[in-house]
């Protein structure tokens, strides 16, 4: 159902944000033969998924698994073969980007490695009010807002993103991500290029930010682990199909499709020690 | 502190120009043992291990004293190392689509690491179709024939894996190997590790993967080992304020609480406190820590002046 932009949250909790039906892509590999066309690749088949307003979501699976194609489309990076995605009640798939306006507002990506993702000309005070100049939002104090907000000095705007270390420069990310005042969050694998001092960092800040600020989180990881102490729903991706999902926690408990058994029993743990 | 035969490290130290990037690192690793090496990026960890294979980059010199059953490996002429490196000590390095030859196929590049110290080359051929065996790679006659792009990265690593024992070295030194696969590929690479390893350095920013494979640990902070001891010990009964940092931040609590965390980040090499290397991200560091603690203690030993526990 369409809600007007800037509905806060606590009104209609649960009722989904995004929604995606039956997404399939299918890739086509270089061809190889002048007579035929080169081997397809199913990226996605059918896949579906509803998240809700609030919630924090879940996607796990391995490299290859098509969790990275599914981001992709969900953030109109790319355009499904097959199905149809909406957010916040509106259409994604099939427009020009012209028409995205509402999408780009609304959704923002973090993504995992912020060396790359960051563009190492750019003073952090351009790259966190770059989505505002592509929107043509005012800027004003809102970076200086930002930086406090990840908890970054008011000094950093004028520096380089070489001048932060590797945590420091995925709040960065965050910050940038946040600028246009989203309601939805998408973090790709936010914390895997991390140390572990800092990733508890990154993942408390998170926490805050989408408590704080009523996000709705769509998190990919590929440690379950870590999923289950972000999010609470779950889905798990293999083969470009979500083959399982549901509450984190029962997931997590008893696993019912094999593949998610193989995931959780090959993640190594500390908890053997104690 | 004398093995005849395995490796011995005593007051290794690694610096560039006036920066000490490693310091006073002593351990050893009897035959047989797997002992893991553990600490966040910019710890000291690889330079430490790079330094034992005579591979530190230029600029970047090392001190102490290494032998392995015997024979010196550090300030040694690079004609000496060369004997040694891939036939006593080889290493299995963290990215394999880097570390491999992408112009030459896997079972050529298997086979070269032997006729390199002296096999014949058609001996060193049928060897390598074994050892690729050997590491659990399927149709290994098929695959001897194929390049690097064509596998994927689990494969890639285990022909490094095969690279590495080729010549039957007595230390085998792993540079995070598993970083970089997925984690049911992964643990199938450790088992497989733990299973061949003759006498094994096991490097890794990851406790968990430690606590899979190794016996021992070494935790570097700064360029220094702050403990060291059985991984049960260590794990259970951290003492260093770092060590203890660490694992509480490695175990997620459950939702909706605060993670336990180290605050701050891992400073630029030559930025670190004179003192305890910690001593500035420490909540119990004092006017003690200014000066720098030893490591003390047999079998479990640490260097704090506020231990836990």
């Amino acid at each position: 159902m369409p809600t007007h932009a800037g509905t806060p949250r606590a009104e209609n909790p649960g009722e989904p944000l995004i929604e995606a039906r039956g997404l399939s892509r299918v890739y086509r590999r270089p061809r190889t033969s002048l007579l035929r066309p080169g081997a397809a690749v199913h990226a996605l088949r059918d896949v579906s998924l509803t998240v809700g307003r609030g919630e924090r979501y879940g996607i796990v699976g391995e490299s290859g698994s098509g969790k990275s194609t599914l981001l992709r489309l969900l953030c109109a990076l790319d355009r499904p073969t097959a199905g149809t995605i909406a957010f916040d009640g509106r259409p994604v798939t099939g427009r020009p980007e012209r028409d995205l306006r509402f999408l780009r507002e609304n959704l923002q990506i973090v993504f995992q490695d912020p060396m790359s993702s960051l563009d190492p000309r750019m003073r952090v005070r351009d790259l966190v009010a770059e989505p505002l100049v592509a929107l043509g939002l005012p800027v004003g104090g809102r970076v200086a807002e930002l930086l406090d907000a990840v908890g970054l000095p008011a000094g950093a705007a004028d520096r380089y993103p070489h001048q932060f270390s590797g945590g420091q420069r995925q709040r960065i990310a965050i910050a940038r991500a946040l600028a246009p005042r989203p309601k939805a969050l998408v973090a790709d694998e936010p914390v895997s290029a991390l140390d572990v001092s800092v990733r508890g960092q990154i993942l408390n800040l998170l926490a805050d930010l989408v408590d704080e600020l009523g996000l709705t989180l769509v998190f990919v990881s590929h440690d379950l682990s870590v999923v289950r102490h972000v999010c609470e729903t779950v889905a798990v991706m293999h083969h470009g199909e979500i083959v399982e999902s549901g509450p984190v926690d029962e997931v997590w408990a008893a696993p019912a499709h094999p593949y998610t058994r193989a995931l959780l029993e090959a993640v190594p743990t500390l908890e053997d020690l104690t | 502190m004398l093995t005849v035969d395995g490796l011995t490290v005593d007051g290794l130290g690694v610096r560039a120009g006036d920066t000490e990037l490693v310091r006073e690192v002593s351990f050893s690793i009897g035959p047989g043992e797997r002992v893991g090496l553990i600490g966040e990026s910019g710890s000291g960890k690889s330079l430490t291990a790079l330094s034992l294979m005579g591979l530190l980059p230029e600029g970047v010199t090392a001190t102490g004293r290494a032998t392995l059953a015997g024979r010196d490996l550090i300030g040694v002429p690079e004609s000496r190392l060369k004997r040694l490196r891939g036939r006593d000590l080889s290493m299995v390095f963290q990215e394999p689509m880097t570390a491999l030859n992408p112009l030459m196929r896997v079972g050529a590049q298997v086979a070269e690491v032997m006729t390199l110290h002296g096999r014949g080359r058609r001996e060193a051929r049928a060897r390598a179709v074994e050892l690729l065996e050997r590491v659990r790679l399927p149709e290994p006659e098929q695959l001897a024939r194929a390049y690097p792009h064509q596998l994927s990265g689990g494969q890639r690593q285990r022909v490094m894996l095969a690279i590495a024992l080729a010549n039957e070295p007595a230390l085998l030194i792993c540079d995070e190997p598993t970083t970089a696969l997925d984690v049911t590929v992964q643990k199938r690479m450790l088992d497989l590790i733990a299973e061949v390893a003759p006498a094994l350095l096991f490097i890794t920013h990851d406790l968990a993967v430690v606590a899979a494979v190794c016996e021992r640990v070494l935790v570097m902070y700064g360029g220094r080992v702050v403990e060291s001891g059985p991984i049960r010990e260590v794990f259970t009964r951290p003492r260093h304020r770092y060590t203890e940092g660490l694992l509480a931040a490695s175990r997620l609590t459950p939702r909706g609480t605060r993670l336990p965390t180290i605050s701050g980040s891992v400073p630029a090499a030559g930025h670190f406190p004179g003192g305890c290397v910690f001593g500035n991200r420490c909540p119990h560091a004092d006017a003690l820590c200014e000066t720098v603690p030893a490591l003390t203690g047999e079998g479990h030993a640490h260097a704090c002046r506020h231990p836990a526990g």
